[in-house]
């Protein structure tokens, strides 16, 4: 449909490419490497500053604990039949290193290859999970330059505990001025330590995600980056993997009257005091501590008041309230979702660069091609709306809202999902829906109680209809 | 209980450690020090002994033309003066920084506006009854203590600060310098303290955040920093930047770790940025807070949870900070900000004094030396040109002698020739004009070959003269005035030998008769007589024949009479030519020689007097030179006597 037509018109245009270059070692080789991303996993890195959460937030995102103890710059995460690992260093050849599962983490037998260098420039670790069979995740690792981040990746979970100049650089940087560069389709903004709002108390959560509601509206902000959202990687981390015995021990303080509980929840210093709740014991505690941060056991001791009896309930519970469900749903619908108009994105941006510095007689009529291709890619168009639309940037009317989502590809990009339609629908069902949704959104986009705004968006839903329909008269006229 | 044993076991391993030798020396420390024992410097009357020291260095920078930092110090040296101990509270954005104000004095006044970050600035001082305005101040660089007209002071509703303060401030154009100025009834603040709630600081603004903060704490009036920053993250390097330069100006600086109940660690985290101050030689006191656990012990009047919160130990510093402030701090500040004037204000002499050394040749100097080679190629050329001046003379003269003569000698030879040929009875007319005519020629090209020769003569000449000397040739070419214009007079024709018929008939009768008498005597033996047609014949034959004769040897002579004559005459001409060519060459060399003379003599008072004025200015740089090293290194010697006052204030503080 539409993102395969992307996909497929991308491909066309790194294969002439391809062609036209190669003679040319040093545009040949960036082209292959293009080409072997554009065929592989869609990849997401996580970037952000010193202490923002970055292992964390890998590990709540695979939900196991797959981050390396030992700080490395860009590790890589893959899907694999089993945990190996591998480092790259800076020159020489990459070599694959024992890996160890520790109960604080991942060990990586780094120590015993690499000499006193320190850490290794890049690792990569693979590791089964369905999480990331479709989508790789990087560790960027410091610095976060955005000139270091984003040709590396096709998306990017930027993090940061505010909103500061570094991270409105990133942004920035991360947008450019032309061509396929200029639709920001490719960053989320996640606002991490929102367990600190507040003092830490649950209510403090609630305050921090109600903050990137806001800030997820601001124009400016819209303008750069797809979504905002807060959360909390430590408690979502732990929320994931959440063992028995910390459900037993957190249960047990729960089961406290509050007046002989609250007092050692002050701070961390009584929470882990020997002498304090003997119902649990210390270490315990102190482990309770790393994992969950003291907000993190305040947020489950009132769930487990509050009627999550149960491990799993307490860990679903946790997982939404942490916010991290918000940025899973956010990142399958903004990134998973579009891997393909991600990686087009990414492609297209090697290939306008390409274009414009290594002049070839064909390179301009290339670059026209190029043009074209950018300037009617409804993908892109198709995410700006999604991402307008869940910010609030741009709001329909209830009974639309929901439809306008699904025809743009937020419930599924499928013909299926766009169309909401059982599997089993024939064909003229399918046909006849889509024609009564292009009809409906034709009004939609011309009704005069609109905004400006809602009827541009109304034209871009339509658009979407029409793409459909002429889908599906393509294959009709096949049969 | 726990916390009560831990914290006193903390408190006293802080007190072990600043007591050492490498704690800092200024009464930073957040636990009670005996009082310093009286002065014995300071007499009962007199002012303290510190403001003696800061009105030296104020005027110190006066006279090295520093009115800024003057300006600066006099500031702080008033608000020294000053009862009040103004604190600021200054951070990073989400720090703690209002919350730690708050915790404070139990009241929320700071950071009312619900999730943003403290743009306008709070000044929480002591009221008697609750009161709050916004202050606007008539520039951003205005010293936010001095007085304000009652126009810029618009009072705000106390019950809801937070809504009445961001009405205000919307109502007013963006970028107004603003201040909150709220008055609370509160014991700590009843002595004086007043705490200032600042804006974070931005560590990506241009210009850096060093300069941002000092110019912040210098326009609030800051006796003393409280530097804010969270537990749970490393103090970070810019941060560092900030605090050692306030360290520097600002002796009483404490860095407040906040949220020290939701740290994981903040024991670890304290250590960390004590070892982290430590190394980076700045001299502050380090303590943890939590504010939340003040918030929540004040409400619950718990004091076991009070002393936890930390806020206990930074209230008791705060109280001993304003009482030492007449005092102890004010000499402490004193003896920093003196310090640090005193160093400023010996760079800029310091680095002159060395580049004084440093070039130990100055411009003066070597401008005398210059005009002194100046001078001496001048005296060198003369001799110079004087010689090649002679030479050139000498030179042409041989050359136009030799010249005239080559041409005389080809004269004469085309005369000779026109001779052997014609006769110069016949042919003198058609002669005399060709032979003037040739030797006024020579006498022509030989006075312009002769001009051009001077003329390339006093070029050679002035060549001799040093390039700086510029254009030294005489103005007009030097006439060359000969007396060529009546070089060939006339010439006569030689005295010719006239070969008259009577002359003819005599020498025809003479060779005749020898024909007749021969021819006579042999006919006369054939019986013929002695004249006879045929001895007749004979005799006719002789006489023609010896006329003949003698006519050829008359052209022969007259020939080589014409011959000599002209060569006589050309001689004469050529003996002419070479002596006024001479005499010009004579001529010119005079007055080649008289030019050049009066050049040189030019150029040398010139040179004369260019080298006394450079000597006078060595002599006068030389003197300034010594007089300004002379000044300058006093100048260092005060300042250095200044310094050792500042360290003296310093050092007794800390006694």
């Amino acid at each position: 449909m539409i993102s395969e037509d992307l996909e497929k018109r991308t491909h066309d245009l790194l294969v002439k490419a391809a062609h036209v270059y190669r003679e040319h070692p040093r545009a040949a080789a960036r082209l292959r490497q293009t080409m072997d991303r554009f065929a592989g996993p869609l990849r997401v890195a996580v970037a952000g500053g010193a202490r923002s959460g970055r292992s964390t937030l890998v590990n709540a995102l695979v939900g196991e604990d797959v981050a390396p103890l030992e700080p490395a710059v860009f590790v890589t995460y893959r899907d694999g039949t089993q945990p190996r690992a591998w480092c790259h260093p800076e020159q020489g050849r990459p070599y694959e290193v024992p890996v160890a599962r520790s109960p604080e983490g991942l060990r990586l037998g780094v120590d015993t290859a690499v000499p006193a260098a320190g850490a290794p420039a890049r690792a990569v670790v693979q590791w089964p999970s369905r999480v990331l069979r479709r989508t790789e995740l990087i560790d960027t690792g410091l610095p976060v330059a955005a000139g270091r981040v984003l040709p590396e990746a096709d998306a990017v979970l930027l993090l940061a505990p505010r909103i500061g100049e570094p991270e409105w650089e990133f942004l920035r940087a991360g947008r450019g001025m032309r061509g396929p560069a200029a639709v920001p389709i490719h960053a989320i903004m996640v606002l991490t330590m929102a367990d600190t709002h507040g003092d830490g108390q649950p209510s403090g959560l609630l305050e921090a995600r109600r903050i990137a509601r806001r800030r997820r509206r601001e124009p400016s902000l819209g303008a750069l980056c797809q979504d905002v959202v807060a959360m909390s990687p430590l408690i979502g981390h732990a929320a994931r993997t959440l063992r028995d015995a910390e459900f037993r021990a957190l249960t047990a303080i729960a089961a406290l009257p509050r007046a002989e509980a609250d007092p050692f929840l002050l701070s961390t210093d009584r929470f882990s005091a020997a002498a304090s709740l003997p119902v649990v014991d210390p270490r315990m505690r102190q482990a309770l501590l790393r994992r969950f941060g003291l907000g993190g056991i305040r947020l489950a001791l009132t769930l487990a008041r509050t009627g999550s009896t149960t491990r799993s309930g307490l860990a679903d519970k946790l997982h939404e309230y942490s916010g991290l469900k918000d940025l899973q749903t956010s990142v399958a619908e903004l990134f998973t979702a579009r891997r393909s108009a991600l990686k087009a994105r990414s492609a297209l941006i090697v290939l306008d660069q390409l274009f414009r510095t290594e002049l070839l007689p064909p390179s301009a009529q290339l670059l026209a091609e190029l043009e074209l291709l950018v300037a009617g890619a409804h993908d892109f168009t198709e995410l700006r709306l999604l991402s307008a639309l869940r910010s609030g940037r741009v709001e329909l009317p209830k009974e639309v809202a929901l439809e306008a989502h699904r025809l743009l590809g937020g419930a599924g990009t499928s013909l299926g999902e766009r169309l909401a339609l059982a599997t089993e629908a024939t064909t003229t069902e399918i046909w006849t829906t889509a024609v009564t949704s292009t009809e409906r959104w034709r009004q939609e986009s011309t009704l005069a109680d609109r905004t400006p705004a809602q009827r541009r968006a109304a034209a871009v839903v339509l658009r979407s209809c029409e793409a459909l329909q002429a889908g599906l008269a393509a294959t009709r006229g096949d049969l | 209980m726990w916390a009560g044993t831990t914290r006193k076991a903390d408190g006293q391993r802080m007190t072990n450690w600043e007591a050492g030798t490498t704690a800092p020396t200024s009464p930073t420390s957040l636990t009670p020090l005996p009082r310093p024992a009286p002065d014995p410097l300071r007499g009962a009357g007199s002012g303290p002994w510190w403001m003696d020291t800061m009105d030296a260095v104020i005027r110190s920078c006066h006279t090295h033309g520093r009115p800024d930092l003057a300006e600066r110090l006099t500031r702080r040296r008033t608000r020294l003066l000053h009862p009040q101990l103004r604190v600021l509270v200054l951070g990073g954005p989400a720090q703690g920084r209002s919350r730690l104000i708050n915790a404070l004095i139990n009241a929320p006044v700071c950071g009312i506006v619900p999730d943003s970050e403290t743009e306008v600035p709070t000044v929480v001082q002591h009221a008697a009854a609750p009161v709050a305005h916004l202050v606007q101040r008539d520039s951003p660089a205005a010293d936010w203590t001095a007085a304000v007209g009652m126009r810029s002071r618009i009072p705000l509703t106390t019950e809801r600060l937070g809504p009445s303060l961001a009405e205000v401030t919307a109502s007013l154009p963006p970028g107004t310098p603003l201040h909150a100025d709220v008055g609370v009834p509160r014991t700590l603040l009843a002595n004086g303290l007043v705490l200032i709630d600042a804006p974070a600081l931005s560590f990506s603004a241009p210009g850096g955040a060093v300069a941002a903060a000092q110019d912040l704490a210098d326009r609030a009036g800051a006796d003393l920093v409280l530097y804010v920053c969270e537990t749970g993250r490393p103090l970070g390097d810019a941060e560092v930047g900030v605090l050692a330069a306030l360290g520097q100006v600002f002796p009483g600086l404490v860095v407040v770790l906040t949220k020290a109940d939701y740290a994981a660690d903040w024991r670890r985290d304290l250590a960390e940025a004590r070892q982290r101050l430590h190394r980076a030689g700045i001299n502050a006191g380090v303590t943890a807070v939590s504010s939340a656990l003040r918030a929540q012990a004040v409400r619950a009047g718990d004091d076991a949870l009070n002393r936890e919160s930390g806020f206990a130990d930074l209230i008791v510093h705060l109280r001993q900070m304003v009482e030492a402030k007449p005092d102890r701090l004010a000499r402490a500040t004193a003896a920093a900000l003196g310090r640090i004037a005193v160093q400023e204000l010996a760079v800029p002499l310091r680095a002159e004094l060395d580049k004084q050394d440093d070039d130990a040749v100055p411009e003066s100097a070597r401008h005398l030396q210059v005009t002194h080679q100046h001078l001496d190629d001048l005296r060198k050329s003369t001799v110079r040109w004087q010689n090649r001046l002679s030479d050139e003379v000498t030179d042409l003269m041989a050359d136009v002698e030799h010249d005239l003569r080559e041409r005389v000698k080809a004269i004469i030879a085309d005369a000779d020739e026109f001779f052997g040929e014609a006769d110069p009875a016949k042919s003198w007319d058609e002669f005399e004009p060709w032979l003037r005519q040739s030797l006024q020629e020579l006498a022509q090209t030989s006075m312009s070959w002769l001009s051009e020769r001077t003329e390339w003569m006093a070029r050679r000449t002035a060549d001799m003269f040093p390039l700086e000397a510029g254009d030294v040739l005489p103005p007009t070419a030097l006439a060359v005035t000969g007396g060529s214009s009546d070089g060939a007079y006339g010439l006569d024709a030689p005295p010719v030998a006239a070969f008259t018929p009577g002359q003819k008939l005599f020498i025809g009768l003479r060779g005749s008769y020898g024909g007749i008498v021969m021819f006579g005597l042999a006919t006369s033996l054939a019986g013929m007589s002695l004249i006879n047609p045929i001895s007749i014949g004979g005799g006719a034959l002789f006489g023609g024949k010896s006329v003949h004769d003698e006519s050829k040897t008359l052209l022969k002579r007259r020939q080589a009479e014409a011959r000599a004559a002209v060569r006589q005459y050309v001689d004469d001409i050529f003996a002419k030519l070479n002596k006024d060519s001479r005499d010009s060459v004579r001529r010119a060399q005079r007055a080649l020689r008289d030019h050049f003379m009066a050049v040189t003599e030019d150029l040398q008072e010139a040179a004369m007097e260019s080298l006394r004025n450079a000597k006078a200015a060595a002599d006068r740089d030389a003197a300034a030179r010594e007089l300004r090293g002379r000044t300058l290194r006093a100048e260092l010697t005060r300042l250095a006597e200044l310094h050792t006052q500042s360290l003296a204030l310093g050092e007794r503080n800390s006694a």
